[in-house]
């Protein structure tokens, strides 16, 4: 078994701080993926300093294979030691889960790792020990397709304390909210924005602590094939529609003319709808035998843009709402962020020469340029993209 | 009847959408509903003379700007329709 994670983290500052205290390290080593939270003592500037050394550490002795106890051993030897309360302190998480399905996960004094499979909330037994006077508690288990793991800092299950909720919101129902959760979303980055957003509204908008969720699943290999632009020569429009309809994965076709090629070469007919739901995006079509059928290069931009939105640091419930709208590039888009690891592009590189008119109010000569950068946009999100044109 | 707009990307740009509303508030003010049929298309192959709009599948493309969509419904539909 191979296997593949999707990762993400969100973080919500101390009402009025400009530094957070958490800090997370999503980290790739050559058999395994790691991912790191650490919250430092207090708030602000102290906390980021605490937190960011601890997470370093960890990252560095992990990467160059040393064993926890050293690093455990090097983080308190390390940590300034705060003035007020004379320790060094910073609670941290660590979950490293390899290619070939072990998972190692360590804590020390954060709130237990949320483990969700099959749909249930589930309790890994774990070992303690203890390191320089610390008591670390480790769990080592084997991961299955579809695990999920949520690492949080105590401002999550505190969310809400002696304001909306007397106790704030407790690891249960933090877990329950976490499962119920899982089952309405399929990326890391929603979760983790589902779940950060709860803590806020819990906070009403005003953290009482430096509050984050690192949020990592374990997925399945998951292939889309986009197929958009005719071949530059007619002769190439069976190669492309056999390469593209070959093998496994979901499919989609954009632009009109490569959706006239599709439907030349399925022998079935397009259907084309009217629903401007978005007034940028032009209506989607059906084919019978494929996933999505879109209008081309208008379509194409309003997904990169929503792309290069994903991959901007802040993504928020605002973003996913977005994402869910049922157009064209929004449903193209979620394809490519929440349904794929795996990107093959089938591009043709003909030119449309009623694109090439000064007079309309967008340069619609651009297909290429936008599939380059929604190569790059899709490679920054960790995916195996393969592009091929003709 | 069956009215096709070209809703592919010239066409969309220069301006199928205000085109496709424009008919259907015209045809639901004249009580159609039953009679006129809206559909889309991706390209029609006429970018150049978009927005281009075909009447039940003839070969004749019509092209229609968001100004004059109220005179071919006038024109085209209604006059065929009586």
């Amino acid at each position: 078994m191979s296997v593949s994670v999707d990762v993400a983290w969100k973080s919500l500052n101390k009402h009025h701080e400009e530094l957070c205290g958490d800090k997370v390290e999503l980290l790739k080593t050559v058999t395994s993926n790691i991912a790191i939270l650490a919250d430092g003592m207090g708030s602000g500037v102290k906390a980021n300093i605490l937190a960011t050394l601890t997470s370093k550490i960890l990252r560095t002795m992990f990467l160059n294979g040393s064993p926890i106890e050293d690093a455990v051993e090097t983080i308190a030897n390390t940590l300034p030691v705060c003035k007020e309360r004379e320790v060094a302190y910073s609670t941290f998480s660590v979950l490293q889960i390899f290619h070939n399905g072990d998972a190692y996960l360590v804590e020390f004094d954060n709130p237990s790792c949320v483990f969700i499979r099959d749909g249930k909330i589930v309790d890994i037994p774990f070992e303690k020990r203890i390191i320089e006077g610390k008591e670390i508690r480790e769990y080592r288990f084997h991961v299955q397709l579809n695990d999920c793991f949520v690492l949080m800092s105590d401002g999550v299950i505190y969310a809400g304390v002696g304001e909306l909720l007397n106790f704030g919101w407790t690891w249960d129902s933090m877990a329950e909210y976490t499962l119920k959760c899982t089952k309405d979303t399929l990326s890391a980055k929603r979760l983790a924005a589902m779940l950060s957003k709860a803590c806020d509204d819990l906070y009403m908008q005003k953290p009482g602590d430096d509050t984050t969720v690192c949020v990592t699943r374990v997925i399945d290999r998951k292939v889309l094939r986009i197929f958009t632009g005719p071949p530059e020569s007619k002769d190439d429009d069976k190669r492309l529609m056999a390469d593209f309809m070959s093998g496994e994965g979901k499919r989609a076709v954009c632009g009109g003319t490569s959706a006239n090629i599709a439907a030349r070469y399925l022998d079935k007919p397009i259907e084309t709808e009217l629903n401007y739901s978005n007034p940028d995006v032009p209506p989607t079509a059906t084919i019978e035998g494929l996933d999505l059928v879109t209008e081309g290069v208008l379509t194409l931009s309003r997904t990169l843009q929503l792309l290069k939105q994903y991959l901007s640091d802040d993504v928020d419930m605002d973003f996913f709402l977005a994402l869910d709208e049922d157009n064209g590039a929004s449903r193209l888009a979620k394809l490519i962020i929440e349904d794929c690891t795996d990107l093959y592009l089938f591009v043709g590189k003909a030119m449309n020469m009623a694109h090439q008119n000064p007079n309309l109010p967008f340069d619609l000569s651009i297909r290429m340029n936008l599939v380059e950068q929604i190569k790059d946009a899709a490679q920054k999100m960790n995916k195996n993209v393969i592009l091929k044109y003709y | 009847m069956k009215i096709t707009i070209c809703i592919g990307s010239s066409c969309h740009l220069k301006g199928s959408r205000e085109i496709v509303m424009t008919l259907q508030r015209l045809i639901s003010e004249k009580n159609l509903d039953n009679k006129v049929e809206l559909s889309g298309s991706f390209c029609m192959g006429e970018c150049k003379r978009g927005v281009s709009v075909r009447i039940d599948g003839s070969e004749e493309i019509f092209s229609v700007r968001p100004e004059t969509a109220q005179q071919f419904f006038h024109q085209e539909v209604l006059g065929r329709l009586e």
